[in-house]
């Protein structure tokens, strides 16, 4: 039973690949786009990290939960 | 595995209960209502010695209060435009606040956002405020008809959206305060010095920094969503 709560404690935790994808897609595409326009770079960085807080959103979703799995089934 | 369930429960509840104020039978007074206390203190006391004698002409600490208070205003008033200045001053206190709050860690107390109910009360302020935006500017009938932007169908999304936005704003504050708070608990058990220092940079502060950002951020976005006629 323990180990079958880990493994979903361990699921649960994967949903961090996403965000790091989102984030690392929205990041290349923020440095692509200063660097054609250098002179929009202070409402590019406000709109970078908007993007980053709700793909983040996710990974701690995942957290919160594989928490939970573990307070309320472990 | 019990056995770390256990030290995650008292983890989270760690020093839940301050004190108890000894009357009515004892009430008891949360850790983190404690700590709000306490930032509540500093920050007056702040505003009290800083704000006093201010000059026409500023001296250096008066630029630096002027500055960042600017940059408040700047920066929630390219959000919410002319009209919604009138929010600012709530907006600017909820930042400074969860700014304190979560950079107290480093302080060796217990940051007010990781508990749930913190979070979930300053979500809760939010939602109010949006919605309240959104009656004020368009008036009650605009904003119940604001419901079924941008067709009929949507009503039971717009609807739900009222109880989704909080949800996520309370469980993002949250759960990245807990993370960081868990992480830096593994590291300082693992090796307990000097490598917890720069960890300690990246989640106390620039984390928690952010977070507060993020906060009144989407808050004032909800806001301008909510005041905007169309």
């Amino acid at each position: 039973m323990g180990a079958l709560i880990a493994v979903g404690a361990g699921i649960a935790a994967l949903t961090g690949i996403g965000a790091g994808i989102g984030i690392g897609i929205a990041t290349s595409k923020a440095a692509e786009a200063i660097a054609r326009q250098p002179e929009a770079k202070g409402e590019i960085n406000k709109t970078l990290l908007l993007g980053c807080a709700l793909a983040e959103a996710t990974a701690i979703y995942g957290f919160v939960i594989a928490i939970m799995i573990i307070l309320f089934l472990g | 595995m019990k056995d770390i369930a256990a030290e995650m429960y008292a983890m989270l509840n760690e020093t839940k209960i301050a004190f108890t104020v000894p009357i009515f039978g004892g009430i008891p007074i949360p850790s983190s209502v404690a700590v709000t206390w306490g930032i509540m203190a500093v920050i007056v006391l702040f505003c009290i010695i800083f704000v006093r004698g201010f000059k026409l002409m500023p001296g250096r600490m008066q630029t630096a209060i002027e500055m960042f208070v600017g940059w408040i205003y700047d920066f929630f008033t390219g959000i919410l435009g002319e009209k919604g200045r009138k929010y600012i001053p709530y907006l600017g206190t909820v930042l400074i606040y969860i700014g304190c709050a979560n950079i107290v860690g480093l302080f060796g107390l217990i940051p007010p956002t990781k508990d749930l109910n913190v979070t979930a009360g300053l979500a809760i302020m939010s939602i109010v405020l949006v919605e309240a935006a959104g009656i004020r500017s368009k008036g009650t009938r605009g904003w119940l008809r604001s419901f079924k932007k941008p067709m009929a169908v949507m009503v039971p999304f717009n609807i739900l959206e009222i109880v989704i936005k909080p949800l996520s704003l309370c469980m993002r504050l949250f759960g990245n305060v807990l993370g960081a708070f868990v992480i830096m608990e593994l590291i300082k058990a693992v090796v307990p010095a000097i490598v917890p220092l720069p960890f300690s940079f990246y989640f106390d502060i620039f984390d928690g920094l952010l977070q507060a950002y993020v906060f009144v951020f989407l808050t004032s976005l909800y806001i301008s969503e909510a005041m905007d006629e169309d």
